[in-house]
């Protein structure tokens, strides 16, 4: 029996091997394979991309015209004008992915160690999935000085008026929206760490909190990490919490901004530019995460 | 019914060389295995003959034609996996018929043949079970059923018996052999269990790092290995180096050698083109070691004498260590006398050896 | 690392144990345990729950199906529009990632890392960026396609920001199917396309469903692409949605277009959940 899994290892790292043996038809047959969803990427996302940096260097939306303006004056007025923005939307970003990491992990770690209705958790944790434009929308109404939530509200001795339109409100309703983000990639992690390991602690006399710090944490950090990342990437670039639970102070923020230069104000340099800066800020935030989830994703 | 030829045959993945130089001649009907240790190149060479690996250099040939280059859904062959591999998705009679339908042979026709199966594999009734409901021994008696619908050139086996356990190996190689037997079909048989190689095969070819050690009959491996490799490989053996004092030839040609291993004398056949000073290993398997009772002192015989320094029981046989000058020498003693051996620890036991291979020393892989 | 661990397992050996728990949470009765994982699950469906609520709560106090007749009237034919759009999405990205799943799986494609994660890009960036720069691409770029607030520009935009979630559920599927079916189905005289549909596909079903639920969740739900590409003529049911929440207000009819729409994609989950389980959600969008 001790035999078994020897030969199909072998097997695998033949086939494994035999790939590398009929190289060139066998890596054309796959770039052929892979060619839809390369020229659909080009075209619909690398290209408008690149585009998009293009169009940030020119004034307004002079690009349209025959004759486009090239300048650096959009990035210029953003860090004259627009920092703040900036500012409000990493920090409301930040406050919200430290509100999931401080409230996620605990829940994922109950999840994934103590209950037996999981299922149930995993279904009823695909509403905030949906969107946040449910989201903000169930909990603005709830909010509402005569809503279902005031006579809650009251009871725990807070003002609903002065939630609704706050920063706390919109944190929370980003956190919401991204809180599953983080459980996941806690739990997923967490099934990485062998209960027995934590059995093994135990009875060579660590205390439950000396488990933890030495045994779960070590192994499920990268996950945890990652988890907190990817929140971070999602909530960078919030839109709609904003305009439904916040006020004008968390309105400054990148998504809206720019949709509001492009679309009212038809300043397409600009909200390029505004644009530029944000994919930059999700896309090193997202580099981060990869290479800590490193082989999360695969291949 | 096919003949089946590899002529010198290699696979190379890169720098490695997974199989070098392997030829045979399998004939029509004829229960070949490759026997080996893992990482032999046997499963290799069995990937080969199924189309599923395409050989480096070398030709295979079924029944006089080249198949090289042939796809292996055109070679009509039936191949057991090691895994069963019944597709999870299908019931048992979607399984058994998935090859005819692939032949796209009529309704009626399938629903016979897969009828006239499961009568054969003694699971009548057993079509609508899904892979999952049925014990492993079932699944793989599906799948040789399955193989075998199709009605192939050749039997391919992958280790098939072994992810069961042993029990159920021992009934299955018998069925698979029958199954063969039955249909005289050419097999091909890739296992690490030599048990396994013993009781099916006509024929066995062992093979060591991508070459075949010996190939010959079930009699030739076990008696007559022919390399350090195989005579250690198959079976427990004593390797007693010695060198070459004589040899006689005896009136069938039979080349009979007079070894001088250290203190004591051993007579073994000389096998290999082997000449007088030639260091070699003398191999005795530990049945082959006669305990001869009394206190016979004849050296001249072929007996040798040596102290007894552990002695196990282990039911239908005792097992010994016997200090011969300073060699320990693993010996087996089975039948009713093995029971009045049992008090001869730190004993003087006299010993006669039977079947005594000779291989050159270091001549080998 | 295991290094490491052990020897901090061989430290901790040298103490007496204290405390008595389990598990870092033993302290915390199991019951406090059970309360912060409701709180949290009332949390997630209160909205849902609030919006439908609020859909039912007549003008004039009581309760009444009025602000439903707006769903079965004029929103109907977003609904409709979102759900073709969503049906087209699938089979795009269905087109796109088997294909592409074995090219990463099975073949050996020199810098599959870099193309996999250059696959993944729209995944990761916000979608107000994707939103402006496919606006001023179609408008410009490739406005010799019929891309500008067309049903086709939209599908681009939905397909390339959502294969990935479909192609990594099937990569997965793909790597835990063993080759052996393959290569018993081609023993027993089946070539590479009986394979790939009598064998492969069904077996690939988990994962192709997961990648399926997620597509229909995303794209059925998008709002903000949307916002920067549709044209009048083509509003999707959420950005319909969207739409009513900056115009109408807070209104009745508003709450029973979201609850509607969250009502479809929470039957669609628990159909799925129903017929496929869970399984291959892991490490991906939902799990």
């Amino acid at each position: 029996m001790k035999e078994i899994p020897v030969p199909a290892a072998m097997l695998e790292a033949e086939i494994e091997q035999s790939k590398s043996g009929r190289f060139q038809r066998d890596s054309l047959v796959g770039f052929g394979l892979l060619t839809p969803a390369i020229v659909v990427v080009i075209l619909f996302s690398l290209a408008p991309l690149a585009y998009l940096i293009l169009v940030s260097f020119t004034s307004e939306s002079t690009f349209f015209f025959n004759n486009p303006v090239y300048t650096g004056g959009n990035y210029r007025t953003i860090v004259d004008r627009f920092m703040p923005h900036v500012w409000t939307t990493i920090r409301l970003a930040t406050l919200a992915s430290i509100f999931n990491l401080v409230f996620g992990f605990p829940f994922a770690y109950i999840l994934a160690r103590k209950i037996r209705y999981r299922e149930l958790v995993r279904t009823l944790m695909v509403f905030p999935l949906f969107g946040p434009l449910y989201l903000a929308f169930g909990l603005f109404y709830v909010l509402l000085p005569n809503g279902p939530g005031a006579p809650f509200l009251d009871f725990l001795g807070i003002d609903a008026a002065q939630l609704l339109f706050s920063e706390q409100m919109t944190v929370f309703g980003m956190a919401l929206f991204t809180f599953p983000f983080m459980v996941m990639n806690v739990v997923a992690s967490l099934a990485n760490v062998d209960p027995t390991l934590e059995e093994a602690a135990r009875t060579l006399g660590a205390a439950s909190w000396q488990t933890f710090v030495r045994v779960v944490f070590p192994l499920s950090w990268p996950g945890i990490l990652a988890g907190f990342l990817m929140c971070y990437g999602w909530n960078l670039g919030v839109y709609v919490v904003p305009i439904l639970l916040g006020g004008t102070p968390q309105q400054r923020v990148l998504s809206l901004t720019l949709q509001q230069k492009a679309m009212s104000q038809f300043d397409y340099g600009l909200a390029s530019a505004m644009g530029v800066v944000l994919m930059a800020l999700a896309f090193t935030v997202t580099w981060v995460s990869l290479r800590f989830s490193r082989g999360a994703l695969g291949a | 019914m096919s003949r089946v030829q590899l002529i010198s045959v290699e696979k190379r993945y890169g720098q490695t060389l997974a199989v070098t130089d392997f030829s045979a001649d399998i004939a029509d009907g004829e229960f070949v295995t490759l026997l080996g240790p893992s990482g032999c190149g046997k499963t290799t060479t069995l990937r080969m003959v199924a189309g599923l690996v395409d050989p480096t250099s070398g030709t295979i040939l079924f029944d006089d034609q080249v198949i090289n280059g042939v796809p292996t859904n055109k070679r009509n062959i039936g191949l057991a996996f090691q895994s069963h591999a019944l597709f999870p998705h299908m019931s048992v009679a979607k399984n058994i018929a998935f090859g005819l339908s692939m032949k796209r042979k009529p309704k009626r026709e399938i629903a016979s043949k897969v009828e006239e199966m499961l009568d054969m594999i003694e699971m009548t009734g057993f079509g609508d079970r899904m892979p999952g409901q049925l014990s492993g021994g079932q699944q793989q008696r599906v799948a040789l059923a399955r193989m075998l619908a199709t009605d192939p050139r050749v039997l391919l086996f992958d280790e098939p018996l072994s992810a069961l356990d042993r029990n159920l190996r021992d009934t299955l190689k018998y069925s698979i052999l029958d199954l063969q037997r039955r249909t005289k079909k050419t097999a091909i048989y890739v296992t690490h269990d030599q048990s396994e190689a013993f009781a099916i095969s006509d024929r066995i070819f062992v093979m060591n790092q991508g070459r075949v050690e010996q190939a010959g009959s079930q009699l030739d491996i076990y008696l007559r290995p022919a390399t350090e490799f195989v005579a250690n490989f198959v079976g427990d053996n004593n390797a007693i180096p010695g060198t070459i004092e004589s040899i006689a030839v005896g009136e069938d040609g039979q080349r009979t050698a007079t070894v001088s291993a250290g203190a004591f004398q051993l007579r073994g056949l000389a096998l290999e083109p082997l000449s007088v000073g030639d260091r070699v290993l003398a191999f005795v398997r530990p049945e082959n070691i006669e305990v001869v009772g009394g206190d016979i002192r004849d050296e001249a015989d072929g007996l040798v004498t040596g102290t007894v320094e552990q002695i196990v029981f282990e039911g239908p046989t005792v097992r010994m260590t016997v200090d011969v000058a300073g060699t320990p020498l693993n010996v087996s003693a089975s039948g009713v006398e093995r029971l009045t051996l049992l008090d001869k620890g730190d004993k003087q036991v006299t010993l006669r050896f039977q079947d005594v291979s000779l291989v050159r020393q270091g001549a080998e892989s | 690392m295991s290094q490491s661990i052990a020897s901090r397992l061989a430290r901790g050996s040298a103490r007496q144990s204290e405390g008595g728990g389990r598990s870092p949470l033993a302290k915390v009765p199991t019951i406090l345990q059970h309360v912060y994982i409701w709180i949290w699950l009332l949390i997630f469906v209160m909205p849902f729950l609030a919006t439908l609520a609020y859909s039912f709560e007549a003008p004039n106090g009581g309760y009444s199906l009025e602000a439903y007749d707006f769903v079965k009237g004029a929103f109907l034919d977003n609904l409709r529009y979102s759900l073709e759009l969503t049906l087209m999405a699938i089979v795009g990205n269905l087109l796109i990632s088997i294909p592409a799943a074995y090219a990463i799986v099975r073949h050996n494609v020199p810098g599959k890392r870099f193309i996999l994660s250059t696959l993944n890009v729209s995944l990761y960036a916000p979608a107000a960026v994707m939103g402006l720069s496919l606006l001023i691409t179609y408008a410009y770029l490739l406005d010799f396609l019929p891309l500008t607030h067309s049903t086709w520009g939209l599908l681009a935009a939905y397909v390339v920001g959502t294969f990935p979630l479909m192609l990594l559920p099937i990569i997965v599927a793909l790597r835990d199917l063993p080759m052996v079916y393959e290569e018993a189905a081609r023993t027993l005289g089946a070539n590479r396309l009986q394979s790939l549909f009598r064998i492969e596909l069904p077996l690939l079903g988990p994962g192709i469903g997961a990648g399926i639920l997620m597509t229909f969740v995303i794209v059925f739900n998008e709002f903000l692409v949307t916002l920067f590409i549709a044209g009048p003529s083509n509003q999707t049911a959420a950005l319909r949605v969207y739409g009513l929440t900056r115009t109408a207000g807070f209104s009745q009819s508003t709450a029973a277009a979201a609850a509607t729409m969250q009502l479809v994609s929470f039957v669609v989950v628990l159909v799925f959940f129903k017929l496929v389980g869970s399984r291959y959600l892991k490490g991906t969008y939902f799990a």
